[in-house]
């Protein structure tokens, strides 16, 4: 009888079914959460409601707890959530359905015999959403929206990996603005971060989706394109090269022009690694600035 | 270890290994029941060692495969204890073709180490409680179950006090080789009940001699 109350109360869902799969009991958490109503879903088949749930997965583990009594688990990691219902209240916008942790359990009756079992649906929405936030943050630059150099190292190793494996182009571009110091000396600091994050925002603009711009340092920059060929990628580094000096920076009441040197690398036999890479590029960066900036190498 | 072979008698331990060959024997069948794939197990060999001999005893009974794959599973009854099944590394990639074909198909957004972890999680649970559920239905007890861990260890590397068996237990380690038909996977369960579990067990295992008197 106490534990009854415990039913409707807790913030979970719980619902119950029998061995044909017949919904026997359904809490208020997952008639609100769902829009199904109990006395609508009770005495049918879960499947009528939920068809998605009718997988070989899904019933193998059903099978497990009615068969050995086992308890199974259901992580949002794998499966993200097993009953589709809307994500709740403001993190509707970010995530299509609500994300959840379930489980699953045997019921047994007077002689031990495992009669039913219940499902207990966790929301776990906010949870992924700070995850998420989390791994963005870790990855970005603050200042400029940029990836971060924590991200660059795992990503061009996968980068790297992924190319070898398909026999594909892959091309990382080495960017440092010229006399970037004079800026800041001269304008002062926020001009500085201004000119940083407009740089970045007309790069942004100029590459594709698929290459990730990253901030390497105060004002080096780095660009991983998979799917390049050498050519390709020095024609996009003159492009982002043009697209700097071409137009004159406004902060203020100031305007001022600058511009950057790229250096570019690409995978091949000799350069297969990280490291290699990284050197390449870095090499011919040095070489664009020492033959008098604004070029690419 | 002189001691703890002496922890049964050595008619309990015939019983003992009476009740696993039966209980493994119905495990097998319901197995391909649920699960659609047939798993051979081989008949359990039973042994009771120190907790804290446990690692070297495991690289000895696996035949020198040193990195695996452990998931852990507590079991909550009045047969009481941890199961670990162990499976070599590698056996991942063949167990996702069996059991995850259509997670595999659809979670292009889930990345290929989630799915592997999360597959070898689940077989685990299966294969864990359809055994136990097994044996302690013949020792009319039943049990419930902590959820499933999932470990990557190098035996050879783990010192006792990481291990996660407690060092000064008794295990009664009940060792089984599974293979499923279709995929050429071997795995290693072992069932190490504490030591409190023993005495009921004692009783138990006489219980069910009686029953066929």
């Amino acid at each position: 009888m106490i534990f009854a109350q415990i039913f409707d109360t807790i913030n979970n869902g719980l619902l119950v079914i029998d061995r044909d799969m017949k919904v026997n009991y359904w809490n208020r958490w997952m008639a609100m959460h769902s829009g199904i109503a109990a006395d609508e879903i009770v005495g049918s088949s879960l499947f009528s409601h939920f068809p998605e749930l009718d997988q070989p997965h899904f019933r193998r583990n059903c099978k497990s707890v009615l068969q050995f009594g086992n308890f199974c688990y259901f992580s949002q990691r794998l499966h993200k959530y097993l009953f589709p219902m809307p994500a709740p209240g403001s993190l509707a916008d970010s995530f299509s359905h609500m994300q959840q942790s379930c489980s699953m359990g045997p019921l047994r009756n007077a002689n031990n015999e495992v009669e039913m079992l219940y499902i207990s649906v966790q929301d776990v929405t906010e949870v992924v959403s700070y995850q998420k936030k989390l791994v963005a943050m870790s990855n970005t630059d603050q200042l400029t929206g940029a990836y971060n150099r924590n991200y660059m190292e795992s990503h061009l190793i996968r980068e790297i990996e992924r190319s070898r494996r398909y026999n594909h182009g892959l091309s990382l571009l080495m960017i440092d603005v010229d006399l970037f110091k004079v800026i800041n000396d001269s304008y002062g600091h926020p001009c500085g971060d201004y000119a940083l994050k407009t740089i970045c925002q007309r790069i942004t603009a100029t590459i594709r989706k698929s290459d990730s711009l990253i901030r390497y340092g105060g004002d080096e920059f780095c660009i991983i394109m998979p799917e390049t060929t050498k050519k390709d990628a020095y024609k996009v580094a003159h492009t982002i090269r043009k697209s700097i000096c071409d137009h004159p920076f406004t902060f203020a009441d100031m305007t001022f022009n600058t511009t950057i040197s790229i250096g570019v690398a690409n995978l091949d036999q000799d350069t297969d690694d990280v490291e290699s890479m990284l050197k390449k590029a870095d090499e011919a960066l040095y070489t664009a600035k020492q033959s008098g900036r604004n070029t690419v190498t | 270890m002189n001691s703890a072979e002496h922890i049964f008698s050595t008619e309990e331990k015939d019983i003992l290994q009476e009740v696993m060959n039966i209980a493994f024997g119905q495990a097998t069948a319901e197995l391909a029941e649920v699960i659609d794939i047939f798993v051979i197990l081989s008949v359990p060999n039973i042994k009771v060692v120190k907790g804290r001999d446990l690692p070297n005893y495991f690289i000895n009974e696996m035949d020198g495969s040193n990195v695996v794959n452990l998931i852990e599973q507590n079991f909550l009854g009045k047969f009481s204890g941890q199961a670990l099944l162990i499976f070599p590394s590698g056996a991942e990639k063949e167990l996702i073709k069996l059991f995850n074909q259509e997670n595999a198909e659809q979670s292009y957004n889930v990345d290929m180490d989630t799915l592997e972890q999360e597959t070898l999680v689940e077989v685990g649970n299966i294969l864990i409680g359809a055994c136990i559920g097994k044996i302690t239905e013949l020792l009319s007890d039943f049990v419930t179950y902590d959820p499933p861990r999932l470990m990557i260890q190098d035996l050879s590397q783990s010192t006792p006090a990481q291990f996660p068996v407690d060092e000064d237990s008794f295990a009664i380690s009940i060792r089984t080789v599974f293979r499923f038909e279709q995929q050429n996977v071997e795995g290693y369960l072992f069932l190490i009940t504490k030591q409190r579990s023993i005495q009921w067990l004692k009783k138990a295992l006489q219980t069910f001699l009686e029953s066929f008197m």
